[in-house]
């Protein structure tokens, strides 16, 4: 790894340990690799969201020529947003792209993530499926969101009416996660659902 | 070539072809033909060095006249599209906002002017002179600059290239990028990429699109279809849009055609197959010269390729095949009716286009073989080259107006049902007759008499410059309408 990099990533650490949000608890941040090439994110879903009480962690791969090029973060947890990829988990943020810049820091970039949580952005969705969704059924955005919250990032708030909708598709057999991700593209519409996945 | 060219062949038009021996008439209507080109447009060729120069006059006016050192005179160049008297005129009433739009300074001052106690960027600690900020202040270490640049370059960014500061948009110049990069191939790139930049962003100039093409051409014109030729790798290209050459059709239309040609194309590939079946006796043909008059060479057939109608049919004015009717009744039809007249429609004129393109492409060969042919003809002492030009002419006669028919079938597709598509697609219609009469002449150049390939000759131009004329007019005339 690259002089300034490991410089770079070390002063970071340090700095992002005794910083506010980590005392306070809302983000935190642990080494994977001794060569400090990876290391692991999470953040705390923000207050009055569906990710409320939810717990998010991300993977970020700093790469040889940082910070002049930005990390490479996805998450880890499984998370109903517009511009997070429901199925790989990529994320679609302006400054994770071409407005990075070598002063920003790790921590800007996990406070940007939180924030995103809070604002989606669905003109510039990383997945469409979400993103229309999150337009044009907004009811049903948020209840998907903190479903999904509830039942991968270990949110406290249970969803009834969903978990009965996934119960009902994994007596048919079905595969809980795939279940899951049909019922919520098809707005929990249970036979639409069914038959995309058996059609 | 085509398939049938082996066989033996009975001229159609033997009876009435005239001699008219008219060659020194002809030259001069050689030369008139460039004056009454309608898709005539005045542009040059230049090399990379005459581009350079052109490029460093601007530069060096401007630095000039408002006395900034050439590095910034190229920073304003770039962000105003290198009118250089707008620049002027500009700076002398706001020099500063000139600068701002540039993005040399920041729209409003710094509000965090970084310290000079530690690198932002590297956290280390050098000393004092070691830093460097460009006009927003944000100060970060030489070492952490030269980082930031070599990566960006390597990115292929060069005019571009930002503040390291979070949320900054100022952009580093020539000079303060080259006064941190020391290592020469990396200097080198980013004249390049400098170079390659300048010259996208400059309204009269354009890359040629060919591979490798090194040529650039330059034009004062950008809007509607103009015809740019490459002196290096002889492309035609459109000056507009930089697609290639598309009259009569549009810019925007062809745009349009050529992405609806990329979704669609598996599908149409697949439904225009490469071979058909004779419709007389149904054996299977192939295709593999660029003349569309077919003769089956099992029960020879004359039959035209594109509608597989009876040939003599397409004899006469009224040659049909390049008319898609559409269905009158169609109107009361479902839905689902309406979705495959679409894609018929559309098929329809995609086949045309793709059969044009490639009859295109056989014709490369057949121009060819034409030329090893006159060779054997000369060397066999039958004439000398000049006494074959006309042949050779003739092949690119040829093939101009089959790029132009080309050309016209997504026009046609796009336009509206009426008494301009009926007159549009009634030339199009008499230009492919005449087409395909000169290519099947040519192919057999041999049996064809000088004076009948040269009238048809004559014919086949003078119907694609009529098309062209009515059609480069009107859009260009619509063009002006839609603008005021």
């Amino acid at each position: 790894m690259a002089n300034i990099a490991a410089k770079r990533i070390k002063r970071e650490f340090k700095e992002i340990m005794k910083s506010e949000e980590v005392i306070g608890g809302s983000i935190k941040l642990g080494l994977v690799n001794e060569n400090w090439t990876e290391l692991k994110g999470e953040i705390a879903g923000p207050v009055d969201t569906p990710y409320e009480g939810g717990t998010f962690l991300l993977e970020i791969k700093v790469p040889e020529t940082y910070p002049f090029n930005p990390p490479k973060i996805r998450f880890l947890t499984k998370i109903w947003h517009p511009n997070v990829s429901s199925v790989t988990g990529a994320i679609c943020l302006d400054i994770l792209k071409d407005q990075w810049a070598a002063a920003l820091t790790l921590r800007t970039v996990l406070l940007s993530l939180q924030a995103l949580l809070s604002a989606g952005e669905p003109n510039d969705p990383q997945d469409a499926v979400v993103a229309k969704q999150f337009r044009e059924n907004p009811r049903l955005f948020t209840m998907t969101a903190r479903h999904w919250t509830n039942v991968y990032a270990g949110g406290p708030n249970i969803v009834h009416e969903c978990n009965s909708k996934v119960q009902r598709m994994l007596d048919m057999g079905i595969d809980e996660h795939q279940a899951r991700v049909a019922l919520s593209s098809y707005d929990w519409d249970l036979e639409r659902a069914t038959e995309q996945l058996f059609g | 070539m085509s398939a049938e060219s082996d066989m033996e062949y009975s001229d159609n038009d033997g009876d009435d072809y005239d001699y008219y021996g008219e060659h020194e008439d002809c030259d001069m209507e050689v030369a008139d033909r460039t004056k009454s080109d309608p898709e005539y447009f005045v542009f040059s060729c230049l090399k990379v060095e005459e581009v350079e120069k052109l490029l460093n006059e601007s530069i060096e006016l401007l630095s000039n006249s408002l006395q900034i050192t050439p590095s910034l005179a190229k920073v304003a160049l770039h962000a105003y599209e290198w009118n250089a008297q707008e620049i002027i005129n500009k700076y002398k009433e706001n020099a500063n906002e000139v600068l701002v739009f540039s993005r040399v300074k920041p729209q409003v001052p710094s509000q965090s002017i970084s310290s000079r106690s530690s690198c932002a960027v590297c956290a280390s600690t050098p000393q004092l002179h070691k830093y460097s900020a460009l006009a927003c202040g944000h100060y970060f270490c030489n070492d952490c600059w030269a980082m930031h640049f070599e990566v960006q370059i390597m990115q292929g960014v060069s005019n571009t290239i930002r503040c390291m500061a979070q949320n900054c948009e100022v952009r580093a110049p020539e000079d303060f990028v080259l006064s941190h990069v020391t290592k020469p191939a990396l200097r080198d790139r980013y004249q390049q990429f400098m170079f390659k930049d300048h010259v996208k962003s400059h309204p009269q100039l354009r890359f040629c699109p060919g591979p490798n093409c090194q040529w650039i051409f330059r034009a004062f014109i950008r809007e509607g279809a103009r015809r740019v030729e490459c002196k290096g790798c002889e492309s035609l290209t459109c000056f507009s849009c930089g697609a290639p050459h598309h009259a009569p059709t549009d810019c925007a239309t062809i745009r349009q055609w050529l992405t609806k040609c990329a979704d669609d194309s598996e599908t149409a590939n697949y439904i225009s197959a490469h071979t058909k079946d004779c419709p007389k006796c149904q054996i299977c043909i192939e295709k593999n010269g660029g003349c569309n008059h077919m003769q089956c060479g099992s029960c020879r057939h004359d039959f035209c390729w594109v509608c597989l109608g009876d040939w003599k049919a397409h004899g006469s004015e009224y040659y049909e095949c390049s008319r898609y009717k559409e269905d009158p009744n169609l109107t009361t039809d479902s839905q689902h009716a309406q979705a495959r007249e679409a894609l018929k429609k559309y098929l329809h004129y995609y086949e045309r286009w793709e059969n044009h393109a490639r009859s295109l492409k056989l014709e490369e060969q057949t121009l060819e073989s034409l030329k090893s042919r006159i060779n054997e003809k000369v060397m066999a002492g039958e004439g000398t080259w000049i006494d074959w030009q006309y042949l050779w002419d003739a092949a690119k006669l040829l093939k101009r107006c089959r790029y132009t028919l080309q050309y016209t079938y997504p026009y046609a597709y796009y336009m509206e049902v009426g008494p301009r598509k009926e007159l549009f697609e009634y030339q199009q219609a008499q230009l492919e007759a005449e087409i395909e009469n000169l290519s099947w002449k040519i192919e057999r150049a041999e049996t064809t008499h000088r004076g009948d390939l040269e009238n048809q000759m004559d014919i086949a131009e003078k119907r694609r410059t009529t098309l062209l004329k009515d059609f480069l007019e009107f859009s260009s005339k619509s063009n002006n309408s839609s603008k005021v």
